[in-house]
C-alpha cells in the first residue's frame, strides 16, 4: 500500500503523540472488532472462521490422524495458504514457520497420546481469504477457535499395548468425542500469537494496514499459560513499502510489550472463549 | 467387500434421493462486501464453495490488458482438507488447470465482456469441501458472484452433473456415485436449453447420451430458480436500505 | 476494565433476517418507491417494446430488451437502463471525485478514482506554478514528478468520459488539486449522494471532500488560502500569494510571469502539512469513524448526515469505542430517529 507524503506524516504526527492518536481512535491496547463462527466443516474435527471488519479473513481446519508416535516426530503440522501468494514465498513460509514454533513450544502433547503406541496427529490448515494487515494475529486466533472446538473420537480399545499388537479402536458415537481440554483433564488454552507496532515511545496493539506503514518497528509476541511467552520476535510488519521510518527496537519496548500483553492478552482470550460458548454450532458459515 | 448398490431396485441412491432428485443446494450472494467486488458462497450436497470477484478493474501488467474486451482470469484453489482423507494439492496439479480452464471458457462467453475493454476481471475461487459436483458447483459460485459484482452478463450459467448408471440416468453425482459411473457436467444458460459447459470425461454411449444430458438441463434449470431466489431476496433487501 | 474494551468477537450477523418484519414497515413509508424495488436479475426479459432504447444494464436480441445485471429498472425519456445493486464507480463528466496517482507517464498521470479502469489527468489540465494561464513547456515535462508523483492524493473533476468509460480528469480550480493536512478513507461509491457541493466545512475546523467515487478526504480546514466553497481563482491567486510570501520550494525551474507567483503556487504540490492541533487530530478521528458507521449500515452519507452521526457519537466519550458494532448500528439508528423525527415537524 502506497500512501502520498502528506498522509504518512499526519499518520507518523499523529501515532507519536502521547498518547497516540489512532486514525479510528483505538486504544493502544485495542483490537479491531472480529466476527467469527466454528465448527462448520462436518469433515473436520474443528473449524473456525474468522473475520475482521475490514475483509480480512482466515478459515482454519484440525484434521486427526492415528500415527505410530515412534515413527512420527510430530505430532501438529501446520500448513498456510495465502489467496494471491505463492506457497513457497517468504511472506508465507515466515508465517507457517512462526505458527509451527509458537504451537510447537506451547502444546499440551500428552492430550494427543493414545495408547503406548498411537497417538494423534493434528493437521491445522489455515486459509487466508483475504489479508490486508499482518495476518499472524488473526490466524493464530483462529487456531484458537478451531483448537478448543476440536473433538477426538474417544478411544474403546485398551491403553496398554506394549505387549498386544493390536489397532486402537474408536466409539462410534460422536458424542463421546473429547475436546483437547477434556483429554487433558484441564482447562486447555492453545498459545496465540499478538503482533504489536512500535512506534515512538508507545506500543499498539494489533496495527491496522495504515498503521503498518509508518511504524518504526514491529513485535510479535506469544501468549500462553496466562502469561507473554516465546517465541518473541521483531519484525518488518508493512509489506512492499520502503522502510523510511523503520529503526532499532529499544529494551524498555521489549519490556513493555511484555507487560501490555501480560495485562491485556487475558481479555482476548476471555473473549474467544465467550464466543464459543455462544456458538449454538448451527454449523453455518456465513 | 460386495459392491455397494448405488440405484437400489426400489428406486433409491445411496444418499435416498431418487434419480431425478438434486441435492440440498443452498447459496448466498455478497458473502464478502469489504473484501471483495463480488462475493458468493454455493453448498450444494457437502461440497462447499466460497467464491470472490475482484473487478473489473485496471490490469496489474500490460500483458493483462486486452483493447477489445475484458481479460477474465480464474483461479482454483482446493484446501487440504476439502476431502475426507486430507491431501495437499498443488495449484498447478493437471486436474485443477483443466478446470480452471473450463470455468474461464466459460464465463469469456458469458460476461458481455466487450463492454469492458482494457479491465482484467479476477474471479478466485476456494473449495472447502467437496463431494462430488465440483466443475458445477464453482461455475455455480461463479455466477453470483459475478452478477454480485455487477459485471453484466447475458443470463445465468447454472450448473450441474449426471450420469449413467446401467441404463439409467442419475442427476447430481456426490463422491461416492462420481467414483462409479461415467457422468458430464454442464452448464446451461438461463432459462434455454443452450449449454456454456458441457464436460464428459469418461464414455457414454450415444444413444444415452440424449436422456442424461435431457435430465441435466431440467436440474440446470432447477438450480437457476434456486440462485436467482437468492439473488432476488438479496436485491430487496438491498434496496430497502437506502 | 472491561473485556470489550481490548477486543470484541462476535457472531456474524445474519442480516437477512430483518428482511421480513423491515418489508412491512418499508412499504407504509415509501408508497412511491413501488418501481424502485421491482429487481430483475441477468437474462430477464425487461420489454419487448420497440419505443425502449437499450440503456446501461440491458442488451439487445430479437427486438427484445434483456437486463444484464441484478438491479432496479430505470427509466429515463426513452432510455431503460438497469442500475447495478453493486458494482464499480462509473465517472460522469462534473463529477467531483478524489483519486491516487498510479503512474506517471508521458504528459499524463494515471489516477486510481475507483472506476473499472484508471482516469487519465493530462499535464494540461492542471494548474501548474507560474500562473493559470502560461503554456506548459518541455521542463515541465521532466519534472511530473515534482508536481505529483505515485501514491499521491488529489481531488478533481471529471472533464470527460471516453466511449470506453474511462475518464479524464481536471483540477484547473483551486478547489481542486493535491491533498494535505488529513486523512483518508474510502466508502462504497454508492452510498455518496450526488449533490451541488461535495467539499463541506464541519464543526470543530474539520472539513471533508466527499468524493462522488466513494473516497473520503477527512482534513483540518485550511487557514491559508481559500474558501472551499467557491472557486473564484483570481481572488484565491492573490490570496495564496501572500501566503506563500517568503517560503521557498525546490524544483522551480520553469519559465514564469513573475517569481512572486511561481514560488506561491508551488505550495499547491507541497507534501508538507500545516501545523494541526491534537485536538482537530481527535476530532477528525470522531468523524472519521462516524463515517465508517453510516457506512457499515449503508446509510447515504451526507454533510447532514455526518454532523448528525457526530451529534450522536458524543454519547460515547471513548471515541475508540465506536469501532465496535453495537456503537456504529446505534449511530445508524440515532441518525435515521433523527431524520424521521425533523421530517415530521
Amino acid at each position: 500500500m502506497l500512501l502520498s507524503p502528506a498522509e504518512r506524516q499526519y499518520l507518523y504526527d499523529s501515532l507519536v503523540q502521547n498518547p497516540p492518536i489512532r486514525p479510528d481512535a483505538r486504544n493502544v491496547f485495542q483490537c479491531r472488532p472480529l466476527e467469527a463462527t466454528t465448527t462448520f466443516l462436518p469433515s473436520s474435527n474443528g473449524s473456525a472462521r474468522l473475520r475482521m471488519t475490514d475483509g480480512a479473513e482466515c478459515i482454519v481446519s484440525v484434521k486427526s490422524k492415528v500415527v505410530k508416535t515412534a515413527d512420527t516426530p510430530n505430532l501438529l503440522e501446520v500448513d498456510v495458504d495465502v489467496q494471491g501468494y505463492r506457497d513457497d514465498s517468504n511472506f508465507v513460509a515466515t508465517l507457517k514457520y512462526n505458527l509451527s514454533s509458537l504451537l510447537h513450544k506451547n502444546f499440551p502433547f500428552e492430550a494427543l497420546k493414545l495408547t503406548s503406541r498411537y497417538s494423534y496427529k493434528l493437521f491445522i490448515d489455515c486459509i487466508v481469504m483475504s489479508n490486508t494487515s499482518y495476518p499472524l494475529t488473526i490466524i493464530s486466533m483462529a487456531i484458537y477457535l478451531a483448537l478448543k472446538t476440536t473433538k477426538l473420537p474417544k478411544l474403546v480399545s485398551e491403553v496398554d499395548d506394549v505387549n498386544v499388537e493390536e489397532q486402537p479402536t474408536f466409539s462410534d458415537d460422536w458424542e463421546d468425542a473429547k475436546t483437547l481440554g477434556e483429554a487433558t483433564g484441564s482447562d486447555f488454552q492453545p498459545p496465540v500469537f499478538i503482533t504489536l507496532g512500535v512506534i515512538g515511545s508507545s506500543l499498539l496493539f494489533d496495527p491496522s494496514l495504515e498503521e503498518e506503514q509508518v511504524l518504526e518497528n514491529g513485535l510479535i509476541v506469544s501468549f500462553y499459560d496466562g502469561k507473554a511467552q516465546t517465541p518473541l520476535q521483531n519484525i518488518n510488519l508493512a509489506l512492499n513499502s520502503n522502510k523510511n521510518n523503520y529503526k532499532g527496537l529499544k529494551s524498555t519496548h521489549i519490556v513493555s510489550a511484555i507487560s501490555m500483553v501480560n495485562k491485556y492478552c487475558g481479555m482476548i482470550i476471555h473473549a474467544l472463549d465467550t464466543l464459543i460458548d455462544q456458538d449454538e454450532g448451527d454449523g453455518q458459515v456465513f | 467387500m460386495p459392491r455397494l448398490e448405488l440405484y437400489s431396485p426400489e428406486g433409491l441412491r445411496v444418499d435416498g434421493r431418487r434419480w431425478n432428485e438434486l441435492r440440498r443446494f443452498e447459496c448466498k450472494i455478497n458473502t464478502h462486501p469489504n473484501s471483495s467486488d463480488g462475493s458468493s458462497y454455493v453448498e450444494q450436497g457437502n461440497s462447499k464453495i466460497i467464491c470472490m470477484v475482484q473487478g473489473p478493474m485496471e490490469p496489474k501488467l500490460r500483458s493483462q490488458m486486452d483493447v477489445n474486451k475484458a481479460n477474465i482470469e480464474v483461479s482454483i484453489s482446493i484446501a487440504h482438507f476439502s476431502t475426507f482423507h486430507r491431501k495437499k494439492r498443488s495449484k498447478n496439479e493437471k486436474r485443477i488447470v483443466e478446470l480452471k480452464t473450463a470455468i474461464e471458457n466459460t464465463f469469456e462467453n458469458s460476461i458481455i465482456s466487450h463492454l469492458y475493454p482494457r479491465t482484467f476481471i479476477q474471479i478466485n475461487i476456494q473449495v472447502l469441501a467437496q463431494d462430488g459436483g465440483l466443475l458445477a458447483g464453482m461455475a455455480n459460485a461463479a455466477t453470483l458472484a459475478l452478477i454480485d459484482a455487477g459485471i453484466a452478463m447475458y443470463d445465468y450459467v447454472s450448473c450441474v452433473s449426471a450420469g449413467l448408471y446401467d441404463q439409467y440416468p442419475l442427476l447430481d453425482l456426490n463422491t461416492l456415485e462420481e467414483n462409479d459411473m461415467s457422468y458430464l457436467t454442464i452448464g446451461v444458460i438461463g432459462k434455454s436449453e443452450k449449454l456454456a459447459l458441457l464436460m464428459l470425461e469418461n464414455k457414454m454411449p450415444l444413444d444415452k447420451l440424449e436422456p442424461v444430458l435431457g435430465l441435466a438441463i431440467a436440474g440446470g434449470h432447477r438450480v437457476r430458480e434456486l440462485m436467482d431466489e437468492e439473488v432476488r431476496s438479496h436485491g430487496k433487501h438491498r434496496s430497502q436500505r437506502q | 476494565m472491561d473485556v470489550s474494551d481490548v477486543i470484541s468477537i462476535s457472531k456474524p450477523s445474519i442480516a437477512r433476517t430483518n428482511v421480513i418484519d423491515s418489508d412491512v414497515e418499508m412499504s407504509d413509508t415509501e408508497t412511491n418507491g413501488a418501481e424502485q424495488t421491482s429487481i430483475v436479475t441477468p437474462g430477464e426479459l425487461v420489454t419487448d417494446d420497440p419505443v425502449w432504447m437499450k440503456g446501461h444494464g440491458t442488451y439487445f436480441l430479437n427486438d427484445n430488451i434483456y437486463s444484464s445485471v441484478a438491479g432496479n429498472v430505470s427509466r429515463v425519456n426513452r432510455l431503460l437502463s438497469v442500475i447495478p445493486l453493486r458494482g464499480k464507480y462509473q465517472p460522469e463528466t462534473g463529477d467531483h471525485v478524489v483519486g491516487r496517482i498510479t503512474e506517471v507517464g508521458n504528459k499524463r498521470w494515471k489516477v486510481d478514482i475507483g472506476a473499472k479502469q484508471d482516469a487519465i489527468l493530462m499535464l494540461g489540465s492542471v494548474n501548474l506554478p507560474g500562473g493559470v494561464l502560461r503554456r506548459k513547456s518541455e521542463s515541465d515535462e521532466l519534472q511530473m514528478r515534482n508536481f505529483l508523483k505515485e501514491g499521491d492524493l488529489l481531488n478533481a473533476e471529471v472533464q470527460s468520459v471516453f466511449s470506453n468509460g474511462s475518464a479524464s480528469l481536471h483540477t484547473r480550480s483551486l478547489k481542486y488539486g493535491k491533498l494535505r493536512n488529513g486523512i483518508f478513507l474510502t466508502v462504497p461509491s454508492r452510498l455518496v449522494v450526488k449533490s451541488k457541493n461535495h467539499t463541506h466545512k464541519l464543526s470543530g475546523d474539520v472539513s471533508v471532500i466527499l468524493g462522488i467515487n466513494g473516497f473520503i478526504w477527512l482534513s483540518k480546514t485550511s487557514t491559508s488560502n481559500f474558501t472551499n466553497n467557491e472557486s473564484n481563482i483570481a481572488g484565491n491567486r492573490v490570496q495564496s500569494a501572500i501566503d506563500g510570501q517568503g517560503s521557498y520550494n525546490p524544483g522551480v525551474g520553469s519559465v514564469s510571469i513573475t517569481r512572486l507567483e511561481e514560488e506561491s503556487s508551488w505550495e499547491i504540490y507541497s507534501d508538507k502539512n500545516e501545523f494541526i492541533p491534537t485536538t482537530v487530530r481527535d476530532t477528525i478521528t470522531r468523524y472519521y469513524n462516524v463515517i465508517r458507521a453510516l457506512s457499515y449500515g449503508e446509510l447515504g452519507i451526507t454533510d447532514q448526515r455526518i454532523t448528525m452521526g457526530y451529534q450522536a457519537s458524543l454519547q460515547y466519550a471513548n471515541v475508540g469505542k465506536l469501532v465496535d458494532k453495537d456503537a456504529m448500528e446505534q449511530i445508524c439508528d440515532d441518525v435515521i430517529t433523527n431524520e424521521k423525527m425533523r421530517g415530521n415537524l
